[in-house]
């Protein structure tokens, strides 16, 4: 067995997707299956397990990952014991759906109104495929797919393709996947050189996280050290409203881009506005030895970056708000589906377009539940307690504030420009634990 | 105001509050049914006031929840928490760097063997336990060390220790249920630019 029982993560025990950063450009595809022999399900495993990088095995060149997850109904359904189960942290053992309330999915977000499968019991494992271009995408599949053949017990119900749009921005225009923070002991390069890398057990079970404990483990331990959590949702994006929205508020063409900065808290090029507050500069958006090496702390005020911008929102940095940044720091995974709305239209074409973002962190409430609630839903944080997050926030009738000398700017009556369309946590055990898993008995 | 007077203004409140006042408070003074009566009348401030939930255990009333807490200490705790107390002079200002702490009091019971923890705070405590654990975990620790059990600030076990001595109020009443510590802090800053604004126009 791999495991190892010291303080450093064996990064040859940790599935590649967990820690390695997705390729860009990508093509991807996630698959849901639903369990209906176990027996067949481990079979599954058995055969993926040869297919399955590891952070250290990753070829860099190649960029081509397969991941595997498993909701707690998939856990049980392919036979992991119901003691065991009990371990798991309880928003997992719940589900997305059921943490509706928390996570502020109400409304046309509400799980009645998910896409099925997502959010039903029979969404067992996932399957990411993620590769720099379409052939190498189809060849990993291609492998993934032999591995199903003739286990009619383990049913594909559910696919979703996902793929970076031309010039590399999500559907609103914007250049994505930036701000990653860097880990101790992962060997992945740190971008912001200002934050001190953050303990692994913030992203690994079973390892020291930044309370300075070690959080409890899934049990047996094979099961749950080196494993992680995920929690993936499929973010449908309203872009013509938004682009509605601020041309109606915009004095010119060239206020509304400041604006649709001012929500993002980054230019279009994934310039940051804390380091270019009044133009975007495509350079520095394109140079990853820069786009995310800066500190809010001289702007207190937000005047360069407003206190209540998407990007300050989910990372505050060195900003002072209520709490700590550093017990909320997640790494997050946005994909493209769907066809991106063509730049200069502002009439809705119908076409479903969107984001299926993942988190991936070893603590489901304290990350990614509580970012949702506190950082994203809720603004008493930076003391605006009446505004959510303007781009993502599940806004009815919102504000947003811009600071600016020597009178503010206060948009009002936003609407929700993301609603989600579903999702689930998931568990992505450790190579080991998927071995372990291969082996039940049960 | 004289009695009859009393009895003609419950008289004019909307019947259901008065049948609601009878219920409760049937042997009261008019004056004191008249009172209340109006209070409950009033739908803008009763709705301003509401009292909701804060979580598992405590009320909250706009932003603003309360949490009260009765834990048993350890033999010679009163003593060590006193010795502390004194030592800075009662003062817990540091405190503030919490960030949504309106207010905190500890008080001994029972010949000093229980500590009465009282507090007003900004949202819920739950999700930010984490954060207060690892912002002033010696502080915490120091603190309610000297109670019986404390399983220490970072263990997995201390929301539901701390909810288990949790006495939910029964009322609560917050004069500025939606004003935040941080709101307030801006509203000072505020204040003081408008201040300086009006009197350099003079």
């Amino acid at each position: 067995m791999s495991t190892d029982h010291g303080s450093v993560p064996n990064l040859a025990d940790v599935q590649a997707a967990v820690l390695q950063p997705r390729p860009t450009p990508y093509a991807g595809t996630y698959l849901a299956l639903r369990i209906d022999d176990r027996r067949q399900a481990r079979a599954l495993v058995q055969r993926m397990l040869p297919m399955l990088d590891s952070v250290a095995s990753f070829d860099a060149e190649r960029q081509v990952s397969l991941a595997i997850g498993f909701s707690f109904e998939g856990l049980r359904a392919i036979g992991v014991p119901e003691d065991s189960l009990a371990t798991f942290s309880p928003e997992f053992q719940q589900g997305m759906a059921a943490r509706a309330a928390e996570l502020g999915d109400l409304g046309d977000s509400s799980p009645a109104n998910w896409e099925g499968p997502l959010g039903s019991k029979d969404l067992h494992l996932m399957l990411v495929g993620l590769a720099p271009d379409t052939p190498r995408l189809e060849a990993i599949l291609l492998l993934a797919r032999d591995a199903l053949r003739d286990l009619p017990g383990v049913a594909t119900i559910w696919q979703q393709e996902v793929f970076a749009a031309p010039n590399e921005r999500e559907p609103f225009g914007f250049k994505d996947g930036i701000g990653q923070p860097a880990i101790e002991g992962a060997a992945i390069p740190c971008t912001n050189s200002r934050e001190e890398p953050l303990k692994a057990g913030e992203f690994l079970l079973g390892f020291e996280d930044e309370t300075g404990s070690i959080a409890p483990v899934p049990q047996p331990d094979i099961l749950g050290r080196g494993g992680t959590y995920a929690a993936f949702r499929k973010l449908h994006t309203r872009v013509a409203d938004f682009r509605q929205y601020l041309r109606d508020r915009a004095a010119d063409r060239a206020d509304e881009e400041l604006l649709a900065a001012k929500v993002v808290g980054r230019w279009p090029s994934g310039a940051p506005l804390a380091l270019s507050p009044d133009r975007d500069d495509p350079e520095l958006g394109a140079d990853p030895h820069r786009n995310n090496d800066f500190q809010y702390g001289d702007d207190p005020r937000g005047l360069k970056c407003p206190l209540g911008s998407h990007a300050r929102r989910m990372n505050p940095r060195d900003a002072i708000i209520t709490g700590e940044v550093r017990l909320h720091r997640m790494i997050r995974r946005g994909t493209n589906y769907g066809p991106p709305l063509p730049q200069g239209v502002y009439e809705d074409d119908g076409a479903d377009r969107g984001i299926v973002f993942a988190f991936i962190g070893a603590h489901l409430a304290r990350q990614f539940e509580f970012v949702q609630a506190q950082w994203v839903n809720d603004g008493k944080f930076i003391g605006v307690p009446a505004e959510k997050d303007p781009l993502v926030g599940a806004n009815d009738d919102g504000q947003f504030t811009v600071p600016r000398t020597p009178i503010r700017r206060r948009f009002q009556g936003l609407p929700p420009f993301v609603v989600n369309r579903g999702g689930e946590y998931c568990f992505l055990p450790s190579l080991s634990a998927l071995r372990w898993i291969a082996d039940l008995d049960t | 105001m004289s009695q009859q007077s009393l009895e003609q203004r419950f008289q004019g409140l909307p019947a259901t509050v008065r049948q609601k006042v009878d219920a409760v408070i049937d042997d009261a003074k008019v004056a004191l049914k008249v009172r209340v009566g109006e209070l409950l009348a009033d739908k803008d401030e009763v709705a301003e006031h509401a009292v909701t939930t804060a979580g598992r255990v405590g009320a909250k009333s706009g932003e603003v929840s309360e949490l009260t807490a009765i834990m048993p200490l350890k033999p010679g705790g009163a003593e060590r928490l006193r010795k502390f107390f004194k030592l800075v002079d009662g003062n817990l200002a540091g405190a503030g760097d919490v960030g949504t702490l309106h207010n905190m009091r500890f008080v001994f019971l029972d010949g000093d063997t229980k500590l009465l923890f009282a507090t007003a705070y900004d949202g819920e405590w739950d999700p930010y336990i984490d954060d207060f654990a690892t912002k002033i975990p010696e502080m915490m620790d120091h603190l309610f060390g000297n109670v019986e059990g404390w399983p220490g600030i970072h263990s997995p076990e201390v929301k539901d220790f701390i909810v288990q001595y949790q006495l939910p109020a029964e009322a609560w009443f917050v004069a500025h249920p939606n004003l935040t510590v941080a709101g307030a802090t801006r509203l000072k800053r505020l204040d003081r630019t408008v201040q300086s604004f009006l009197t350099e126009l003079n």
